[in-house]
């Protein structure tokens, strides 16, 4: 059986680092989970390592910004009201994904699924605006309620 | 006259005998033979007056009467079977009672009092751990006037061995009950600076180690145990705000403190053992890497150890994550634990004589959870409900719809973070667009949370009963409808009495 992840692993391999703009719309096509970025042992996925510097798309919901007017929002895989990872200096969790997006954020209710569309990036990186270091994030994001 | 009554007479003989039950209809009914046969063990079964070697307590954190359900279907399907016939190891023990969990001042209880009064015969008040009635939660200068004798110390004078194996932190709430002493429950890793007489939870738990009262930790909550700033065994960073390191003061005293399956494997049986398999929480079983032990692991661990002492021992086992999962609606991941925790029971269950072990099974408390209805035989309990079939045994192709023509999942609960109700710009709470359509492969996804209505950060216990099975000696004082804290007692009378 030709699953989703099997799919898109083959297909960044078959096109190495050269993303196709076919390829890329169509990663971006298909939203992918967010556990699927990472295997059980907490290492990233083949998936999120063949996506990376790629535009994906992951399912989730928006936790509450940590501020308005932010160009950032917290990408949770529930519904979290509020955020208890969403603060710098807690160990890594594999439920959040960090979006920064192109423009300021218009909140959605934290319990609305949402699609959020962006590039992937993978490494430790601290924000200098919030102090929110992750290990994973999309930038140059959209979102869009599913 | 006389002859309505000649057959009366013969149908009630005919029913209550089996020598009779060729003259039942329905007597050639498997259904019917196989309750026959359960009566006839349950009248061959004599009391368990044996003097308990050991207890092996297990609270399946959160794990009421419903959610307990959710995991019997589960395993069922998952073993290929309809779900609702399946027995889990724990529903084939000879006792059953039914168990109130309120605390002091609590209708819906918290875990902390209610394995506290599991430890130690009274109950307690919410939110802290081990204090008679007249402490104050958060106020530590009630702690020492109120300090209670643990189940854990009195079995430690009696020369046992004491084990503690969970999925949770080990400075949680329930494993804490075993040995913490603490006007509040998450007080894990530091007190406030004006308690210069109280210690963390995590600090009592390495003084029990030292003093012999617990012999084998197992589980999660590395961080409580090393400093800020201070790489814990698994890679991750300390939380304490003092400079202790309890990981280096329990190497120091010669505890051999392990942080994967290889090291747990390895670990010798003539010391103790303090093993953290993660700064935090253990992984959901759904989520569990093959170097992280399992609950059943551990518990296999556990007993290995402590059935050194000939004098016996107790073993709190926590499934601690069912709880979690139901707080977070996510109904799938608490049922994968529900198993988890079951393998675990039916191991310890091998792995021990019933002659001279009594085996506890329960939950703390309960969770705001309940299942929908009127679902078909089959149905899976991950997924929705599926209507009823007129014929045959099997559910109908199509899921039943509810007043708004939209499915719905069997698990519910009444509140948690995935409320239909949506946040509204004015703050308001309301569902304009009503309930969410699901598909069943949506609801079936690990991750599903199911719809609820009220909305909540985090959904809720209930105070609602939960049950206990038990056999072993004097397991049949358990019966009826008992207090939470009578547990502790049926413990005690159980290793202080009998041949």
């Amino acid at each position: 059986m030709l699953t989703r992840r099997v799919f898109l692993v083959g297909t960044s391999a078959l096109v190495g680092a050269c993303a196709l703009p076919w390829q890329a719309s169509r990663a971006a096509e298909a939203p992918i989970k967010l556990r699927e970025l990472y295997n059980k042992d907490r290492s990233f996925s083949d998936l999120a390592l063949a996506n990376e510097g790629r535009r994906i798309t992951v399912e989730g919901y928006m936790a509450p910004p940590l501020k308005a007017d932010a160009r950032f929002f917290v990408l949770t895989k529930m519904p979290m009201a509020t955020c208890p990872f969403c603060e710098p200096g807690v160990e890594w969790p594999r439920t959040i994904l960090p979006v920064y997006t192109r423009r300021t954020v218009d909140v959605v209710p934290f319990n609305v699924p949402i699609t959020a569309t962006g590039t992937l990036d993978l490494g430790e990186f601290t924000d200098p605006d919030t102090g929110f270091w992750s290990k994973v994030r999309l930038g140059n994001a959209r979102y869009e309620r599913t | 006259m006389f002859h309505r009554l000649s057959v009366s007479l013969l149908a009630t003989v005919a029913i209550s005998g089996t020598a009779f039950a060729q003259d039942v209809a329905q007597s050639g009914s498997q259904m019917y033979t196989d309750a026959e046969a359960a009566l006839q063990q349950r009248l061959g079964e004599t009391p368990n007056t044996h003097r308990a070697r050991n207890v092996i307590l297990f609270i399946g954190d959160g794990n009421g009467v419903a959610s307990n359900y959710m995991n019997r279907l589960w395993a069922g399907q998952q073993a290929g079977g309809l779900g609702d016939d399946y027995v889990q190891p724990q529903e084939a023990f000879p006792e059953l009672a039914l168990v109130k969990t309120y605390n002091i001042n609590a209708q819906t209880p918290d875990s902390a009092p209610t394995a506290g009064s599991m430890n130690t015969g009274v109950k307690q008040r919410f939110n802290l751990i081990n204090l008679g009635e007249n402490a104050i939660t958060e106020d530590c200068t009630t702690e020492a006037d109120n300090a209670l004798t643990l189940f854990s110390e009195l079995v430690t004078d009696a020369g046992k061995s004491v084990g503690i194996a969970t999925t949770a932190r080990l400075t949680h709430a329930t494993p804490a009950a075993v040995y913490a002493k603490t006007a509040y429950r998450n007080w894990e890793g530091d007190v406030p600076a004006e308690c210069t007489n109280s210690k963390d939870i995590a600090t009592q738990l390495i003084d029990a180690m030292e003093a012999g009262t617990v012999d084998v930790a197992l589980g999660g909550g590395a961080r409580y145990f090393v400093p800020k700033g201070v790489e814990t065994p698994n890679g991750g960073s300390g939380r304490r705000e003092n400079d202790v390191n309890l990981i280096e003061r329990a190497q120091a005293d010669g505890i051999q403190v392990v942080a994967d399956m290889a090291g747990l494997a390895a670990a010798g049986t003539d010391a103790p053992i303090l093993g953290l398999w993660s700064d935090s929480h253990a992984s959901y079983e759904a989520d569990r890497p093959e170097s992280e032990p399992s609950l059943a692991d551990m518990t296999q661990k556990a007993i290995e150890v402590l059935s050194q002492n000939e004098n016996g021992f107790y073993l709190e086992v926590e499934a601690g994550r069912i709880d979690h999962a139901n707080h977070a609606t996510n109904a799938k991941r608490a049922m994968i634990d529900g198993k988890a925790f079951a393998d675990a029971i039916a191991l310890a269950d091998e792995m021990t004589d019933d002659a001279d072990t009594l085996i506890i099974v329960t939950a703390d408390h309960e969770h705001a959870i309940a299942m929908n209805g009127y679902c078909g035989r089959g149905t899976p309990i991950d997924g929705l409900c599926y209507d009823v079939a007129n014929e045959g045994i099997m559910h109908a192709d199509e899921p039943v719809l509810a007043s708004d023509g939209k499915p719905y999942t069997v698990v519910g609960y009444l509140n948690g973070a995935s409320s239909v109700m949506i946040e509204q710009a004015d703050g308001t709470y309301t569902a304009p667009e009503g309930r969410p359509e699901i598909t069943q492969d949506e609801a079936q996804d690990l991750d599903y949370t199911q719809q609820v209505l009220i909305p909540k950060s985090s959904e809720s216990h209930s105070g609602v009963d939960v049950a206990l099975y038990a056999k072993g000696p004097w397991a049949h004082l358990f019966d009826g409808t008992i207090e939470q804290n009578y547990i502790f007692h049926v413990m005690n009378y159980a290793v202080n009495n009998g041949e």
